[in-house]
This record gives structure tokens, C-alpha cells and sequence, in this order.
């Protein structure tokens, strides 16, 4: 089986951003980037199928620009994927999240696949789209986030499940699909030590940006960030005085009761 | 031109080891330290990763880095927990004889274990009567037949109660001194050998220390390491390759304890302002900054010059020395910073210093360092 992950650079989530002075985007001097987190899960995904299922393959694929994406790249290598695709969109040209599907879509059907998995949003723009839009360009049914997705070899299909309200919506599909995962629904494995160094020394493919440009067209990014602000600083805490753990919870009833407000 | 850069393989393993250090080893350190607790399960964690058998080659399946980039990782394990460090980097100790003494055959048969499963091992040379008069230890290793038989006590042995082999020097003659000492690779499910209990420690407590007995022990020649008589020489290469990562554990440690120090200066207020307004505590942050710059870089030349095929015993004194007295100092105004916080112990800080105070005392007494030190130098001037 031939699986695509899609893998996006975020900056670390305990990086601590701030706007630029134009205050339009976050600084991002110095930031140091990393797998997004659902990607991560979504990689995680990619290997428990491909230990399950005899023949598979696991790309990683992604769109952005150096260093970032490459070290992305290299990240998911790291963790266990057995190559990597890059396409690397001229320096002048904003991508946002509709363009980056086209890109990857254009990327993805250079070979065949019977599986794109993609983390269910990027944990900085959190737009969620990229998944949806590719599914779209490639002509693919797209599931959303699934849990517990596994290969049925004699029925030659995918069976999963979605998380409804108050419980587990079960699905099957042939392939190809596209599906999403979350963080939660599994335990990113942390890369060993040898696949680290083999994954400094491993070819990363880069797509020839003419082929994605002609899937592109005259397109530019629908989307730009006009402000970017940090939420107002919290106001002063107050610390309750007490002696007693019922005094304690009394004053602070009566606290968030007469003074805060938060019950009528 | 000297660069001081890393390469991009470099800081993926600096990363790989960060990642580790605050997502398993961080999270359990202060637990580990206040209850003494040998945590074998993040130990195997580190195994699995490759973080355990640094120094051994890939062709008998370990990690294969240079000194340099065992450094690297080193230090960002000890910044969650010095500890937790030593016993994870005790192996790469404990196997050097064996890298450096053992024939090709010994290598083959005795390293690939290690690599394979988890599996500690120990290396034993001090002794209830001395530790860094080496040359008088006082274990014996008796010829018997075509084998020895090995009876003497060791102490102080990081990991030992928990060790499957033990890597041990013995004396085949008293008399002879540094030139009677011989190494052997004893596993411990031989018969005599006798693993004591856990000490109680005043810091590394998530490390395990125990002394061990031989008792008589016969031990075949093919666990001989190296030849009759040259143990000591054995012991010696061996420190000074495994010195210089010491020397990067207490950086580290000098890391934790200025990251922990200067983050609280910003939030804590005296006198109207974060105490990092103040000069006094300007000064000390400063102070700390060169000692923890100073030592690493030592380190790093030390490192480097081993692996360019040097043997390095000066410089990695130099670095060991050095850092380990920084991490003293760093530790302790790390806690002067925290002032009465940083004397309890549900604070971070005098978990540091307790645990930078071995960094001078283990792998040769720093006052030891300090006589090879003047030895090496004193040679290049007579």
C-alpha cells in the first residue's frame, strides 16, 4: 500500500510569538519550528499501517518554504517514513492554505496512492482546509478526522470510525481515500536515535516547480493576515485568605457569586 | 578558522536528546530524587531510543557518535535530571575497556548484548579503601588453571545493583602496583558475585550506587581484557575518553540551574521591581553565564581534540574540572537567587546542587584532575 502524509512546519507551540512592529503576522525571527502535532499523529498513523500491512510505503509530503519544510522533511524520516517529497514554492509567492492544497495535490498524483492521511488542522492558522482541498483537486473521498483506521485485506477496503456525539460512527471505503487524524487517537513515537542520523543523510525528492505552477495557474492566495495581536495581558489575581477548606470554598463562592459575577 | 557551529546531524541529536529529557526524564526528577527511585522504566525508554550505548561502534549494533557529539546529548539529559544521566550514560563507562582492551572476538561476543536488549553494565575500579589511588586497589585476581579467580570488593559502583556485567580490575600482584593491575569482564550471574544494596545518596538519587563483592569468583582468560598488567593503563585510556562527557553533564546541570534562576528573577519582586533589576542579582546571573560559556566550550575543544585521534588527558581534565566547579557555583547562587525558596525542596534548585557536588567527586576526584593537570603541563615545560 502506497500512504501520503501530508507534514506542515508550525513554530514550536511553546515558542513564545509576538507581532511583527507592523503588527500584521508574528514575529518569527528566531522561532524555532516544528512536525505540527496532528501531523505527527497522522504519521504515527502512516506506521502502525504500514507495520500492519505487508508492502506499504509511507511518503511524507509537504509544501513551504527552506529551511523549515525540509527539516519537517527530515522529522517525519526521522520518526520512520521511507521518503519524502518536497515542493518549494518560489520566495515571492504567499501561499495560503488553498494554494498548499494545490500544490500537494499536484505533488501527490505524480504516483499512485491508496491513502492520503493529513493532521486535522496545522496548529497555527488552525484552518483546517488543507485536508478537504486536497481530497477535492485529487477527486478522492475526504472522511474528516477518523479514529481507529485499519486495512481489511480480503474486503479491500479501509475500515474506521468517526466520533459523533456520544459515540463512534463505523465506516468503510475503498480506496484511495483521505482521512484525517487528531492527537489523542494515538502516541506519536519518538524518533530513535539511527533514524535521526539516517534521516540527515536520506535523499529528500523535490518537485520540478514548473509542474506544480502549471497546476497552480495564475492563482494567488485568496486569504492574507491583516492584524496579528496577542490576546490583553489578564488583570490582577486575588488570592482568598482562610483557615478552614469550607471557609475557603464559602468566600470563594460568594467571590464569583457578588464580585465576579459568573453566576447570576 | 575555528567554527563554532553545529551541523545539522549535530543539533537533530541535541533536539532528539532535549526531547527525551523534558518529555520523560523532566517530569519524573524531582519524584525520582525525593523518593531515591531507580527509574529502569525511563532507562529503557533511552535504550530503545539509542541514548544508552553512545560510544559503541554501529557495527556491534550501538550508536557509534564521536566524544563531541556524546557531549551534545549529555548535556541536555542533564538538564532534567543529572541523575537519571549518570545511569544512563554508565554503559558507555562501563563498555569502553571492552572498545578499548578487548580483541576483536571479546567485542563481538561481549558489546552486541548490550546493543541488542536492554542490559546495564558497570564498571568497577574503586574500592572500599581508595579510589583515586588506583594503583593500590587491592582485589586480586589469583591464575587458576587456564582462567583467574577473582576475590575482592568494590564500591561506589554506579548502576552495579542492577548491572549484567561488570567490568572490574583486579591486582594478579600487589607488589607490583599500577603494573600488576589486570581487567576482566565478569557477568554477574557468575558464581561469588555478590551485588549489595542500593546507597542512600545525597544527590543522584534516581541513580543507583552499590558496592560489590567477589567472592572468589573464577573468571575463564577469555574475559581477561587486554593483557596481565596492563588494567591500569586500560582504566586510564578509558577515563579519559568517558571524562570529557562529564564534563558536559555538570554543564548541564549549570544550564538548569541558570534557565531556573534567571526565569525567576524576572518574576519575582522585591522593593518595587523583578529582582533581575537589581544589580546584585545582574551580577551573579553574569558570573554564572562565563562559567556555564566557559565550560561548555572547554568541553567542546576537549571533546574535539579526542576525536581527532588525541589523547586529550590534559584538556578533558581541564573541562572536567572546570565544569564540575562552575556547576558547584552556578548551583549554589542559583539558590542564593531563590533565597528562601530555593532551600525548599519543592523547588527545583537544591536538587542541583546536590546533585553538581558528585560532578567534582566521581570519574577522579577533581583534586586528582588537578594533580594530572599540573603533571601534563609541568612535562611540557621540563
Amino acid at each position: 500500500m502506497e500512504i501520503l502524509v501530508l507534514v506542515k512546519a508550525v513554530p514550536d507551540p511553546e515558542a513564545r510569538l509576538r507581532p511583527n512592529a507592523a503588527g500584521t503576522a508574528p514575529d518569527l525571527d528566531g522561532v524555532k519550528w516544528v512536525l505540527a502535532g496532528y501531523d505527527e499523529s497522522a504519521v504515527e498513523q502512516a506506521l502502525l499501517l504500514r507495520e500492519a500491512v505487508p508492502d506499504s510505503h509511507v511518503r511524507a509530503l509537504a509544501v513551504g518554504p527552506a529551511p523549515r519544510t525540509e527539516e519537517v522533511l527530515r522529522a517525519a524520516l526521522a520518526l520512520g517514513c521511507d521518503g519524502a517529497t518536497w515542493v518549494e514554492p518560489p520566495a515571492d509567492l504567499a501561499i495560503d492554505p488553498l494554494l498548499a492544497a494545490r500544490a500537494l495535490a499536484a505533488a501527490g498524483r505524480r504516483s499512485p496512492f491508496q491513502l492520503v492521511l493529513v493532521g486535522k488542522q496545522a496548529m497555527d492558522d488552525e484552518a483546517g482546509l488543507v485536508g478537504p482541498a486536497v481530497a477535492e483537486h485529487l477527486a478522492v473521498p475526504d472522511f474528516g478526522p477518523v479514529v481507529d483506521l485499519r486495512w481489511d485485506a480480503a474486503g479491500g477496503r479501509f475500515r474506521f470510525a468517526r466520533a459523533v456525539e456520544g459515540g463512534l460512527e463505523r465506516l468503510e471505503a475503498p480506496p484511495p481515500i483521505v482521512v484525517a487524524l487528531q492527537q489523542a487517537w494515538n502516541d506519536p513515537r519518538t524518533a530513535k536515535l539511527q533514524n535521526v542520523l539516517r534521516s540527515r543523510r536520506a535523499p529528500i525528492e523535490k518537485v520540478p516547480w514548473p509542474e506544480v505552477a502549471a497546476a497552480l495557474g495564475d492563482r494567488r492566495a485568496r486569504s492574507v493576515r491583516t492584524a496579528f495581536r496577542l490576546p490583553p495581558p489578564r488583570s490582577g489575581a486575588k488570592m482568598i485568605e482562610y483557615s478552614t477548606p469550607e471557609e475557603a470554598a464559602q468566600k470563594l463562592v460568594r467571590a464569583l457569586r457578588e464580585e465576579a459575577r459568573t453566576f447570576p | 578558522m575555528v567554527d563554532f557551529a553545529l551541523t545539522d546531524e549535530q543539533r537533530s541529536l541535541q533536539e532528539l536528546a532535549r526531547k527525551f529529557a523534558r518529555t520523560e526524564m523532566l517530569p519524573q526528577a524531582a519524584a525520582c530524587d525525593k523518593a531515591g527511585r531507580f527509574p529502569e522504566e525511563i532507562y529503557r525508554k533511552g535504550f530503545e531510543l539509542g541514548l544508552m550505548n553512545l560510544n559503541v561502534p554501529t557495527e556491534y549494533g550501538g550508536s557509534g557518535l564521536s566524544v563531541f557529539d556524546q557531549c551534545l546529548i549529555v548535556e541536555e539529559l542533564a538538564r532534567a535530571c543529572g541523575g537519571m544521566t549518570t545511569s544512563i550514560i554508565a554503559n558507555c563507562l562501563a563498555l569502553e575497556p571492552i572498545l578499548l582492551g578487548g580483541t576483536e572476538e571479546q567485542r563481538r561476543r561481549l558489546l552486541p548484548p548490550f546493543c541488542a536488549s536492554y542490559h546495564l553494565a558497570s564498571f568497577c575500579l574503586t574500592e572500599p579503601g581508595g579510589g583515586s589511588d588506583a594503583g593500590g586497589l587491592q582485589t586480586r585476581a589469583t591464575k587458576d588453571g587456564d582462567g583467574y579467580v577473582v576475590d575482592g570488593e568494590k564500591c561506589f559502583i554506579t548502576n552495579g545493583p542492577h548491572a549484567s556485567l561488570y567490568t572490574v580490575f583486579a591486582t594478579v600482584d600487589p607488589t607490583l602496583r599500577h603494573r600488576g593491575i589486570t581487567a576482566f569482564a565478569i557477568p554477574r550471574d557468575s558464581e561469588g558475585v555478590v551485588p549489595g544494596k542500593d546507597e542512600e545518596k545525597m544527590g543522584h538519587r534516581a541513580s543507583s550506587t552499590g558496592t560489590i563483592r567477589f567472592e572468589k569468583v573464577r573468571v575463564p582468560a577469555d574475559q581477561r581484557l587486554g593483557p596481565e598488567g596492563e588494567g591500569f593503563g586500560l582504566a586510564m585510556r578509558t577515563l579519559d575518553h568517558t571524562r570529557t562527557p562529564i564534563g558536559a553533564l555538570a554543564t548541564g546541570i549549570a544550564q538548569a540551574a541558570i534557565d531556573y534562576a534567571a526565569a525567576y528573577a524576572l518574576k519575582r519582586h522585591s522593593f518595587g521591581k523583578p529582582i533581575a533589576e537589581h544589580q546584585a542579582i545582574q551580577l551573579k546571573l553574569a558570573n554564572m553565564a562565563q562559567s556555564i560559556e566557559a565550560a561548555r566550550l572547554l568541553t567542546w575543544r576537549a571533546a574535539s581534540l579526542i576525536d581527532g585521534g588525541q589523547r586529550g588527558t590534559l584538556e578533558s581534565s581541564i573541562a572536567k574540572c572546570f565544569a564540575s566547579d562552575a556547576a558547584m557555583r552556578v548551583a549554589d547562587e542559583a539558590v542564593q537567587i531563590f533565597g528562601g525558596y530555593g532551600y525548599m525542596r519543592d523547588y527545583p534548585v537544591e536538587k542541583l546542587l546536590r546533585d553538581a557536588k558528585l560532578t567534582q567527586i566521581y570519574e577522579g576526584a577533581n583534586e586528582i584532575q588537578r594533580l594530572v593537570i599540573a603533571r601534563e603541563l609541568l612535562t611540557r615545560y621540563a
